[in-house]
């Protein structure tokens, strides 16, 4: 092979080499983007399929406290009044103010919940425990961080405060099992006292709740 | 089990740890192997810059004559449990937990230490593993406060007293405990976290040197994990 063919053949690698390198990382990244886009849409499937709200028509409308956060003030809630039709029923009322937290506030800035998180069931035991199962996204979409999870869980605790007072403590399953934490730092092997200004942890007051099956929300423990 | 009695350094011994005072900082660089931790648009990975963090941290708290320990110096991501073990197997240690965030003010720096807890002892001197946090949480929040008020000294923005959070990493520690959130991966440039590593290190160092003389530590072993689950 004469030295004009060694040029070419090296120009002709090289220019292999710069190809895949710019190649690559974009095919890299639309692979992780396509993944993304398929687990979003899985999640929003999942959350179509579930019944919506409960709202009877007879329900009257009040004005309900949800709180968001605030691009004001970093790592803090606001209260925002809103009229919903509530049920009197504390559960279904539970359930009616949490699935408007997690709607989320016109300014999609100030929400706590991923929007593509949803909440599977509710219950209230008689101990005034609410037992809050939602969706994984909620711990893999959530930004994860201390400061965030902690906004999320307290954005949860203090709505249930503001609307439920038989709500004493909250209890947060993740796909109807308990989970060691939302989204690697804040604990959720614990309950979170309501109706208190400082979220801390308290030891349930009774055996925790089975493992809930998905499948079937209804089936109550 | 209980911490055995402290003992003599015989005069001219080799100088060891002195028993029931502060001596070992264990640091935590959270996450790490396949857990990346929060990572920001611009590709900074919270497992890697907290590694950066705890290597600064280290030697300006070797500087002050600190024996440091920390959960992992490499890429891998030890349990929850694994990490409070190294903390717990020390004597007269605190434990800092490194943090980069998601969100936040861009160049500010949060301490949160765990709510209180239940008493961890049910009566056999050992302390319950789930609850080992327990019986450091004040002064777990007094460590919070000081390293807080260090850093609200350097970084604008910053709260001027630790907050409460129910960090999981902290519940199991059996030592004052503290995690140090920095805002955050969702930087433009990288270069204004890289620029914090420096204060950030100073301000613990300056902390923990300054609540060495309030650290009395209790009479108390954890149980080993499994045990009183």
């Amino acid at each position: 092979m004469n030295t004009r063919w060694q040029i070419w053949l090296a120009m002709v690698l090289l220019a292999a080499v710069i190809g895949a390198a710019l190649y690559f990382p974009a095919l890299r990244h639309q692979v992780n983007k396509a993944k993304e886009l398929t687990q979003k849409t899985a999640e929003q499937a999942r959350r179509e399929l579930l019944p919506p709200a409960p709202v009877a028509s007879g329900d009257p409308r009040v004005k309900a406290k949800m709180f968001w956060g605030t691009r004001e003030q970093d790592g803090k809630l606001s209260p925002v009044t809103v009229e919903l039709p509530l049920s009197s029923d504390p559960a279904l009322r539970a359930k009616q103010v949490l699935n408007t937290l997690l709607a989320g506030p016109v300014d999609p800035e100030s929400r706590t919940l991923p929007p593509d998180a949803a909440l599977l069931a509710l219950y209230l035991l008689p101990d005034g425990t609410a037992v809050a199962d939602f969706s994984e996204a909620i711990g893999t979409s959530i930004p994860s961080g201390i400061q965030s999870e902690q906004l999320a869980v307290d954005s949860i605790a203090r709505t249930l405060e503001a609307n439920i007072p038989q709500v004493q403590r909250l209890k947060i399953l993740i796909h109807g099992q308990e989970a060691d934490t939302l989204a690697g730092h804040l604990d959720l092997t614990q309950t979170f006292p309501v109706n208190t200004k400082i979220l801390s942890m308290v030891p349930p007051t009774t055996e925790p709740p089975p493992a809930m099956n998905p499948a079937n929300p209804a089936e109550k423990p | 089990m209980v911490w055995p009695a402290p003992s003599q350094t015989p005069p001219g011994a080799p100088q060891t740890n002195s028993p029931g005072t502060l001596n070992v900082v264990v640091l935590d660089p959270a996450h790490g192997g396949t857990d990346l931790g929060a990572r920001g648009t611009e590709g900074i990975r919270e497992s890697e810059v907290v590694l950066q963090f705890a290597a600064q941290v280290r030697k300006a708290l070797e500087a002050q004559g600190f024996q440091v320990v920390q959960t992992r110096e490499g890429n891998e991501n030890p349990s929850f449990d694994d990490r409070s073990a190294r903390a717990n197997a020390q004597r007269g240690a605190v434990f800092i937990s490194l943090h980069v965030a998601s969100t936040g003010l861009a160049g500010t720096a949060r301490v949160y230490t765990m709510p209180d807890l239940p008493s961890a002892n049910d009566g056999s001197g050992l302390i319950i593993w789930d609850r080992a946090q327990a019986p450091f949480t004040t002064l777990s929040h007094k460590l919070g406060n000081m390293v807080q008020a260090e850093l609200a000294r350097r970084f604008k923005g910053s709260p001027a007293e630790a907050q409460v959070a129910p960090v999981r990493q902290l519940r199991t520690t059996a030592a004052p405990a503290i995690a140090v959130e920095i805002s955050s991966v969702s930087v433009a440039d990288r270069t204004t976290l890289d620029r914090m590593i420096p204060g950030v290190a100073e301000a613990i160092a300056r902390a923990v040197t300054a609540f060495k003389p309030t650290y009395v530590v209790p009479l108390i072993a954890p149980a080993a994990p499994g045990v009183h689950r």
